[in-house]
């Protein structure tokens, strides 16, 4: 089972998902000016306020396996964007980009490529 | 006295039928076409939706609420949340409830007009029976607000609703940057709410804040899509808040709901009401 910890730079856009990149909560804990990927199987995945919650257990490329646990969006978000409590399952292999706390503790927040924050359309003019 | 004793019976009728506005028959087909769920359009968690976030909001702050506002970033940069409360579960409360995180829809009743709002649970009252604003009732997060249903075009059907809103209780932020409101828990909020005049679907909220952290009001408007295919998802934001808030620093619980540092090098609370030998 391949479940790595790729602590390497990852050079994309993450899109609304800059420090203030907001729902509940400020992300200001996470440090989205440097995203990383890791790779590993999802051991939870928490459909609840106010943030989603997914837990992957991740191998460390020190063999050392930890839980990471992940802030996603809330349900009110996701559900809307066609995603379930079912989306991610137990044993489910998990693979994504993923701004890691600033503390170096094991967690992070995670917006899963599907959810667009800001997917309800422009802004109109008043008329 | 005859005048005495009708002035007392009309004092006594007034008081138990309230105001006049109260009494006026409800016509249901007077009022707009509110119903409905409501989305909000544009980038999330902004007050002004048509500017960039935190900074780029352009806030007309005192030099004092500035300086408040510029700690706040300085603290969301070391990973903290600044002045921002919400993270602990707080209600946003007026006018930052109205960025619409997430959906909400319209209750119109003959005396108040409710605003349900899906993001926190959160619900406005709106007063619309005539009413003047409560002089001894607590502050809340979402204020006391009066409203009043207008027909601007005399067709003899209300298209508009202004409200105004006042009471708030602190802690308040426009949004989770930490644009501050002034600690005197004195704004008001100016809102009016109208439909599109060619599409029916789309609704305005034109929001002026009244604040004293500000050098001017400030007015933002803020646009809103009519969802009609509508879903409604429960938000308590008790049910698995990972943000612990002890003493002035914020921590967050791993999946075990052990305590983790949030910030880098943070230190762990403080723990001497606790007796550590027995570890």
């Amino acid at each position: 089972m391949n479940l790595r910890l790729i602590a390497v730079p990852v050079v994309i856009v993450l899109t609304a998902t800059t420090s203030t990149a907001l729902a509940h909560h400020s992300f200001a804990m996470f440090d989205t000016e440097h995203p990383i990927e890791i790779s590993g199987t999802v051991k939870e995945f928490r459909f609840v306020n106010p943030h989603s919650v997914l837990v992957v257990v991740v191998r460390g490329e020190d063999g050392v396996v930890k839980d990471w646990i992940l802030e996603c969006p809330a349900p009110g978000i996701m559900a809307r964007q066609g995603m379930t409590a079912n989306s991610l399952k137990p044993g489910d292999p998990f693979k994504g980009t993923i701004s890691p706390l600033h503390s170096g503790e094991a967690g992070g927040s995670y917006f899963p490529p599907q959810i667009n924050l800001s997917n309800t359309g422009p802004v109109a003019a008043p008329k | 006295m005859p005048f005495r004793s009708m002035m007392g019976w009309t004092t006594a009728v007034a008081l138990i039928t309230g105001p006049v506005a109260a009494q006026q028959l409800f016509d249901e087909s007077k009022y707009p076409a509110f119903e409905g769920q409501w989305i909000r359009t544009g980038p999330i968690e902004r007050y002004d939706p048509t500017k960039p976030p935190s900074r780029g909001q352009q806030a007309p702050l005192t030099p004092e609420y500035q300086a408040i506002f510029e700690a706040n970033l300085a603290d969301v940069a070391k990973g903290g949340f600044g002045d921002d409360p919400v993270y602990s579960c707080i209600p946003e409360g007026m006018p930052r409830a109205m960025n619409l995180i997430l959906p909400m829809e319209f209750v119109i009743k003959r005396n108040t007009t409710y605003i349900h709002m899906e993001y926190l649970s959160m619900l406005r009252r709106i007063y619309t029976d005539g009413r003047d604003f409560s002089q001894d009732e607590a502050p809340s997060w979402m204020g006391y607000s009066i409203g009043k249903w207008i027909d601007e075009t005399g067709s003899g059907h209300f298209d508009v609703l202004e409200v105004e809103t006042r009471n708030l209780k602190n802690p308040r932020t426009y949004d989770a940057s930490g644009v501050p409101m002034h600690k005197d828990g004195q704004t008001t909020v100016k809102e009016r709410f109208y439909l599109d005049k060619s599409n029916p679907d789309i609704l305005y909220d034109q929001v002026t804040t009244y604040d004293h952290a500000l050098t001017r009001p400030w007015t933002v408007m803020k646009t809103m899509r009519r969802e009609h295919n509508a879903i409604w998802v429960e938000s308590v934001c008790n049910e698995n808040n990972l943000q612990v808030n002890i003493g002035n620093e914020h921590y967050m619980l791993n999946e075990a709901g052990e305590l983790m540092p949030a910030k880098k090098d943070q230190p762990p609370p403080d723990l001497k009401h606790f007796n550590q030998s027995k570890k």
